[in-house]
């Protein structure tokens, strides 16, 4: 009994800074994001300061369009971007599980995308995007096609911010992916052989429900990783042409530290926070139930 | 295996093409960078484009090295991701060796708040951490960034270590602390030495992680001297016309030491990534 308890408080002890750290750069930070999201400058009173202005910064968002249009455009990058990194990373992850000899190249092959700092993926890819120079039109015309002005047209910018998103995100997804399926046990495929399934069957009836967990864990990380798109948009097109491919996460750091608008950017970042934290919820139910399931085993 | 491979292509074939396929896609954009880096300026504007360097030179290099501070970038990404990795290590150490060796209530509940940090908008926290750092004068300074890039991958370097700790044998410490060792004691002369790679993997990512970053590192430092590497060079393009021959050969001196760290390490991380994933 006494030892139990002193070792409760050796617990408490060793947990303390983790504690202390996560309460001076998370809690205390979170609390004041709502609390200053209720505050702003009156601009007939400007030199007041910041004053209480209730839910004012609230629904002035709802009424901006340029908070919708950033909104949806990450929805849209998620939308896209999800579903493509998934497929990629899979399409990868069952290329690498192929058995080399020399396995050095495959594994860099699948870190180095994500070794790499986002806003460099995002330089390199513009680079290719170029209009002129880029290696993206060069191969288009060598093929006869005409080059596309990838960066200066909302659509193909779109696309092509999507496209170095999913390059950028799909070998993590698949560096995953293919922890799983390295643990789904040879004997399944054996035995599936000798009943005479062919290759198509073998993928479906056993990879894909035996790499179920793991690809929605996946799914998961890049669902919220999506929601926070920042860094690519930023470097290929700075949220351009026009505002045509500012997502949420750019616009409220435009409005903090580009307008100063503090009151205004905490609001949308108070929104950002209640959007995400429904995801985080989200997912972990899921690994509430499925550590509960191992438990019982 | 006698099924036949498709598109009549032997195994070893196939193999081959699936090893080409992943690592080209992987090496390619870096590649292409590297080679973009050592061709001259001229090259670089004509229309159609080469792919080799007609006559490659290290002069962009040159002008990355004196144009901009580079190096003071680099030092300063050195210093924010070795000070925030040292920290971030400890701190996890103690919390993963609390979680996973002593008796804990509510563990699950603990563990569960750590992944939820993970899983944080960090755009969200950005917004009142630049105003915390603003009131305590902390903004251009590295305790700016040290701080929140140590709490961005406890989750992580806490889980990668939990995994580790567990494998050891409750016995060795029992028999340490016969020894006359305090617990305390037992988990630096025990359970961190034996879990060593544990403890390097969470290293290594947290590293990594500090490195990459560039939201906070983008608000916390609007002086130039204190930019980091990923947010100097990102920021060039707004002082000349899109610069792209010191662009490229910037990056490329910025990705070196990433590049060596994870092909050195590769299976450490590999590793700790998805023990970080799967199993959490």
């Amino acid at each position: 009994m006494r030892k139990d308890l002193s070792e409760r408080a050796l617990g408490a002890l060793l947990l303390a800074p983790a504690a202390l750290l996560l309460l001076v750069i998370v809690v205390y930070p979170i609390g004041t994001l709502f609390w200053n999201s209720l505050h702003g400058v009156d601009n007939a009173n400007v030199a007041a300061g910041e004053q209480f202005v209730g839910l004012r910064n609230y629904v002035t968002a709802f009424g901006d369009d340029r908070f919708w249009a950033s909104t949806w455009h990450t929805i849209l990058f998620i939308v896209i971007t999800v579903p493509g990194s998934l497929v990629v990373g899979l399409g990868l992850a069952l290329l690498a599980n192929m058995p080399f000899k020399v396995k050095w190249p495959v594994r860099l092959g699948l870190l180095l995308p994500w070794a790499l700092p986002l806003v460099f993926a995002g330089l390199i890819f513009r680079w290719f995007f170029e209009y002129r120079t880029g290696v993206v039109n060069d191969t288009l015309m060598r093929l006869g096609f005409e080059p596309l002005s990838w960066l200066s047209d909302p659509n193909l910018a779109f696309a092509a911010i999507s496209i170095a998103i999913v390059w950028k995100s799909s070998s993590f997804m698949a560096l995953m992916l293919l922890a799983g399926l390295q643990s789904i046990p040879k004997s399944l495929y054996e035995a599936a052989e000798v009943d005479g399934a062919s290759k198509w069957q073998q993928f479906v009836e056993i990879t894909l429900p035996m790499l179920r967990p793991a690809i929605f864990v996946a799914l998961i990380f890049r669902t919220i990783t999506a929601i926070q798109t920042f860094d690519i948009p930023y470097a290929m097109t700075g949220g351009g042409p026009g505002d045509s491919t500012e997502t949420l996460a750019m616009y409220i750091h435009k409005t903090t530290l580009d307008f100063l608008d503090f009151g205004y950017g905490s609001a949308l970042a108070a929104l950002m926070f209640v959007l995400s934290m429904a995801a985080t919820s989200g997912y972990l139910k899921y690994t509430r139930r499925s550590s509960g399931r191992s438990g019982d085993e | 295996m006698k099924t036949g491979m498709p598109f009549g292509l032997s195994r070893r074939a196939m193999v081959w093409l699936a090893g080409l396929i992943v690592a080209s896609n992987g090496f390619f954009p870096a590649v292409w960078i590297l080679l973009t880096s050592l061709k001259t300026e001229t090259e670089l504007i004509r229309s159609p484009i080469t792919w080799l360097p007609e006559a490659a030179t290290l002069d962009n290099y040159v002008t990355a090295f004196t144009a901009q501070p580079i190096l003071r970038f680099m030092w300063n990404s050195f210093v924010v991701a070795s000070l925030s990795t040292i920290l971030c290590v400890l701190v996890s150490a103690l919390a993963a060796y609390a979680l996973t060796r002593l008796r804990m209530p509510h563990r699950n509940l603990i563990m569960s708040v750590l992944l939820a940090i993970a899983m944080f908008p960090l755009i969200s926290l950005m917004v009142p951490l630049f105003k915390v750092m603003r009131e305590l004068g902390l903004l251009n300074t590295y305790l700016a960034l040290i701080l929140p890039y140590a709490v961005l991958s406890m989750p992580v370097c806490t889980l990668v270590m939990a995994s580790f700790f567990q494998d050891i044998p409750p016995d060795l410490e029992a028999a340490a602390m016969v020894d006359g060792c305090s617990r305390v004691g037992a988990l630096f002369r025990v359970i961190i030495p034996l879990s060593a790679p544990g403890v390097f993997t969470a290293a290594i990512l947290a590293f990594v992680n500090a490195w990459d970053e560039f939201l906070l590192a983008l608000t916390m430092m609007n002086r130039v001297n204190m930019r980091t590497l990923s947010v100097g060079i990102t920021l060039y393009q707004g002082e000349f016309a899109f610069p792209w021959p010191l662009i490229s050969a910037a990056l490329i001196i910025a990705i070196v030491p990433i590049c060596i760290i994870i092909a050195v390490f590769q299976e450490r991380v590999v590793g700790g990534l998805t023990a970080g994933g799967v199993k959490g």
